[in-house]
């Protein structure tokens, strides 16, 4: 059996159906319709604007989104139902519950400044799941150890490079044991050296069978890691398919001009190195 | 508890000229306060290391005392020494005493917030130091510490309550006055209080009026 | 003109009782405003517009009217609604109201500079609001708010003086007492200054000192 059957086969994760966020008369996500099974890798794509990182903030219940339905294994996230074709905004503690098992990783890191990197990891630990300190700390220490940042846990988000930031964020949202990882753009904020770093530990994540939804501009992550793509143009999903098919088919003349400003990108970097290449 | 409008409504006129007298003081107020915060702001800047020492002696006393004790020791102290002025002088020299001390570190902020590279331009385009200051210096510090200024004056209205103890009949002391001969001191107060809000309110919608026509001139 | 300290130190005792009141006074008026202050800040967060506008309404009140004539109000317009108070309490409790409000748009502010990624990221791991607040929000904009604190609080010692207009047995009120049966004025209120000055003084240096402790824990923030 393929890896693309095997996954079709597995437990639906997350499910969005015809799924829209309105800000104002805009709409910034139009009937959106995906499903994330168990263990799949799907990455969404898309011009900046195209709605993939509201539509990623909506999967947490970041945004209200204002119509169609989000389900986390089976479960309705931020509404009730009420009555046939009514629903209200569930409470904190409703929303959280569906929640529990999304793991959640920002642009900006978004670390808490005034925690250590292990302070970080284990204060949900500590406050939401009410692990005792030893059983926090050793969790935390694991986590950390996994990023590869175990000799960093007594040091502050300020103290440490941007990637290292992202990965104790990654650590932060592991420690919680989700069932699913929702990153959104996670190295647009990092130095062009630094976003090896942080895309080789959400490999690795992918290789272990972490089910992820990521936004990204990483091309090469997507048509390496990716069993999905998802291309978002004006809050709409205009092309999906398996990497193979959404980088060397015959894609849509929007995607097909996505893809060209990044290949024009691309030569522009290959034609810098080969300079410096010639110079040195 | 029943209101006595009727009450009120006969003092209503006394009241407002209480008020108009509170607006009065302050506006007095801050115009000294400008005067001699404008002075005790330029000590700060001074060459002599002695002045801007003197300058900075002065913000630390008057901030750091009470206006109503400042208040009381130039109402006594004056006569102490030989000086005898009404008391309308003595409260209002006080007050703007006081005032002088926050202008001047309104002022101060104003200065400090002009950007440097602006005076070097004017430096290079060979302003002298004058020119520099009243073309370039002060109609910025004016704008950038106008709605500070605005809020100063507020604030004045709010502290020339004080001088109702050395008996001057603002607004404070006329409701003063009207609750205990009245045996109406809640109606007084609360009268006293919707005249100040009232002041208040009118002096900060002024103030972003002329804070918006300013900024629509420099912008 | 004639100066005698000898009137000042017959008198300490007296003096000291009256320090002792300002500074009580003081503390209970900060405190007090402080809890105040922060609940409305914290039911700006919660609250719907209904009560954020009544709240609103309460600031600009408290804020746009004279402490003096706040006081008067609770002192001796509380009667007319069967609220009778001792002076130093009517002083304390009128000190902490009029103190709550600027206590309240300090905390806002505070909560508004804590960036909003990082509540996000607190209310993705299932932190409620309130754990977010006590645990993020707090502890990150103190270094923010601190300087005004401080500030405000020396304000407030500052108000103090004010509680002698409603017979407070307080610092101004026992050393202008002793003035006006000495007619020794310039040496009681060259006391007095000089008290006040020291209390600011002092506690501006400590604010600053403090200050420095908070900013030296925060040294190590992020961008």
């Amino acid at each position: 059996m393929n890896q693309t059957s095997r996954i079709a086969n597995a437990e639906v994760v997350l499910q969005a159906r015809q799924l829209c966020k309105r800000f104002g008369a805009h709409e910034v996500v139009r009937s959106v319709d995906l499903e994330v099974h168990r263990s799949e890798v799907v990455c969404l794509i898309g011009p900046s604007g195209s709605g993939k990182s509201t539509l990623l903030r909506c999967m947490a219940f970041l945004e209200e989104y204002s119509a169609g339905e989000i389900h986390i294994e089976g479960e309705l996230l931020g509404y009730v139902q009420n009555g046939a074709d009514r629903r209200v905004r569930a409470s904190e503690a409703q929303i959280n519950h569906v929640r529990r098992n999304v793991g959640m990783v920002f642009q900006q890191f978004n670390l808490w400044p005034h925690m250590s990197a292990l302070g970080n990891v284990t204060e949900a630990l500590l406050r939401v799941r009410r692990l005792k300190p030893d059983e926090a700390r050793r969790r935390g220490l694991a986590m950390l150890d996994k990023v590869g940042l175990a000799a960093k846990a007594d040091a502050y988000p300020g103290q440490m490079s941007g990637g290292q930031q992202q990965r104790v964020a990654i650590a932060r949202a592991l420690a919680m044991e989700p069932h699913i990882m929702l990153f959104d753009e996670p190295t647009s904020a990092l130095d062009p050296e630094l976003v090896g770093e942080v895309l080789q530990v959400m490999k690795d994540l992918a290789r272990e069978g972490m089910t992820m939804v990521v936004v990204t501009h990483e091309m090469g992550f997507a048509a390496q890691v990716a069993d999905t793509v998802m291309f978002l143009d004006q809050g709409a999903v205009v092309a999906r398919g398996t990497p193979r098919e959404i980088f060397q088919g015959n894609p849509s003349p929007r995607l097909q001009q996505f893809l060209q400003n990044y290949l024009d990108r691309n030569a522009f970097w290959q034609q810098e190195r080969e300079l410096k290449e010639g110079a040195a | 508890m029943t209101f006595d409008w009727a009450t009120i409504e006969q003092a209503l006129p006394l009241m407002l000229q209480g008020g108009l007298i509170t607006l009065g003081i302050s506006l007095a107020a801050l115009g000294l306060g400008l005067v001699i915060g404008t002075g005790v702001c330029a000590a700060r800047f001074a060459r002599r290391g002695a002045l801007r020492a003197l300058g900075s002696v002065y913000v630390t006393v008057f901030r750091g005392i009470p206006l109503l004790v400042q208040l009381l020791f130039i109402y006594y102290f004056l006569p102490f020494v030989g000086i005898n002025v009404p008391p309308l002088v003595a409260a209002i020299a006080a007050v703007s005493l006081c005032a002088a001390a926050y202008i001047a570190e309104i002022l101060r902020g104003g200065f400090l917030g002009i950007p440097n590279g602006q005076l070097e331009a004017a430096r290079i385009l060979g302003f002298s130091d004058w020119d520099a200051l009243v073309r370039i210096k002060l109609p910025q510090a004016l704008r950038l510490t106008l709605p500070a200024l605005v809020n100063e004056l507020i604030l004045l209205v709010k502290a020339s309550s004080l001088v109702s103890v050395v008996g001057i009949a603002e607004l404070t002391r006329t409701s003063q006055n009207l609750a205990a001969s009245t045996f109406r001191q809640l109606e007084f107060y609360l009268m006293a209080a919707l005249i100040y809000f009232a002041i208040n309110a009118l002096l900060a919608f002024a103030g972003a009026l002329l804070e918006q026509q300013m900024k629509r001139r420099m912008a | 003109m004639s100066f005698e300290p000898g009137i000042i130190t017959e008198r300490l005792v007296e003096i000291g009782q009256g320090l002792a009141i300002t500074v009580g006074a003081w503390a209970g008026g900060v405190v007090i405003g402080m809890a105040i202050g922060l609940l409305i800040a914290v039911l700006q967060i919660f609250c719907g517009a209904w009560v954020r506008g009544l709240l609103r309404f309460y600031i600009e009140l408290i804020r746009g009217t004279p402490f003096l004539v706040q006081l008067f109000l609770l002192y001796y317009g509380g009667p007319a609604f069967g609220l009778e108070l001792e002076p130093l309490s009517a002083g304390v409790i009128g000190l902490g109201i009029y103190g709550s409000v600027y206590f309240a748009e300090i905390f806002r502010a505070g909560f508004m500079s804590v960036p909003r990624g990082h509540l996000e990221a607190a209310a993705c791991l299932g932190m409620t609001r309130l754990q977010t607040i006590a645990r993020i929000q707090l502890p990150q904009m103190l270094v923010i708010i601190v300087p005004a604190l401080v500030n405000l609080v020396i304000i407030l010692s500052k108000e103090t003086a004010v509680l002698s207009i409603v017979t407070v047995p307080e610092l101004t009120f026992v050393l202008t007492g002793i003035g006006s049966e000495t007619f020794a004025f310039v040496e009681t209120l060259l006391v007095l200054c000089v008290s006040y000055l020291a209390l600011t003084e002092l506690t501006s240096r400590l604010g600053l000192r403090f200050e420095r402790r908070v900013g030296r824990f925060m040294l190590h923030r992020a961008s």
